[in-house]
């Protein structure tokens, strides 16, 4: 029941992404926490773990089309190295229930953003005066 | 100049982001290649997946280390995502992105009010 409940999960996450463009790992945490009882920092890492193999098949995907600007992609890589990794060891020092209100606030203020650009996007004419 | 240390700044944020939240990191990207470098959406997508492969490599040793990797579950979870990548997508695509979105919003704050009164 749970192996089937994680493809589903995975599923959901994987559909969502490919349609609205968010990354799985917003799917991921809160469904493993919510849904499976995991801890947040094992969600947390899990998470990580599955977005590695699928941001390489999306960028294999991206890079046969012509679309990734490399010399921003090696620029991004090594802060995204440096910035992940202290992100990482900021996250694993911080206590599970003060990660978990920040993940909350986090999680919140992705979806916002989210709906706001879907609106915009299927709407013509921009709803507030630039 | 100006680009380079640009690039790095967005990158660096980004990841620290991805590393802190266990996400990928595209949440900041993304805009930041938009906004701040100009670059047009499929671009600043595509070119942000392929820096996230280092970013989210290098946020995952840390978990790892601790033993905060369930490798199990992130191989199934990880089928379900592929399948639903190739397959979901179509199926979905016939919602208007408007709706998945408010959808998606309802599910989110209802997770957040559990996980932070959880917490």
């Amino acid at each position: 029941m749970t192996v089937l409940g994680l493809i589903v999960v995975g599923l959901i996450a994987g559909s969502l992404a490919a349609s609205l463009g968010i990354g799985g790992g917003i799917i991921y945490v809160p469904a493993l926490v919510a849904l499976f009882s995991f801890a947040q920092h094992e969600a947390q890492g899990t998470s990580l773990a599955v977005i590695v193999p699928t941001t390489v098949v999306a960028a294999v995907v991206h890079a046969r089309a012509g679309r990734v600007e490399w010399g921003t992609a090696l620029l991004l890589g090594i802060g995204g190295i440096v910035g992940g990794l202290i992100g990482a060891e900021a996250a694993l020092a911080l206590d599970a229930p003060v990660l978990k209100r920040l993940f909350a606030v986090f999680l919140v203020l992705t979806a916002v953003r989210m709906l706001s650009r879907t609106r915009r996007a299927s709407h013509p004419e921009p709803l507030d005066p630039v | 100049m100006r680009h380079i240390v640009q690039g790095t700044a967005i990158g660096l944020a980004a990841g620290f982001i991805g590393g802190l939240f266990g996400v990928g990191g595209g949440v900041v990207m993304v805009p930041g290649l938009v906004l701040l470098l100009g670059m047009d959406q499929h671009r600043a997508h595509a070119t942000s997946v392929t820096a996230i492969v280092a970013a989210s490599s290098a946020a995952v040793i840390p978990f790892a280390v601790d033993g905060e990797v369930a490798w199990d579950t992130a191989g199934l979870i990880l089928i379900g995502s592929i399948v639903g990548a190739y397959f979901g997508a179509r199926l979905i695509g016939r919602i208007p992105a408007v709706w998945l979105a408010r959808a998606f919003l309802t599910i989110t704050v209802i997770a957040a009010v559990r996980m932070a009164v959880s917490a």
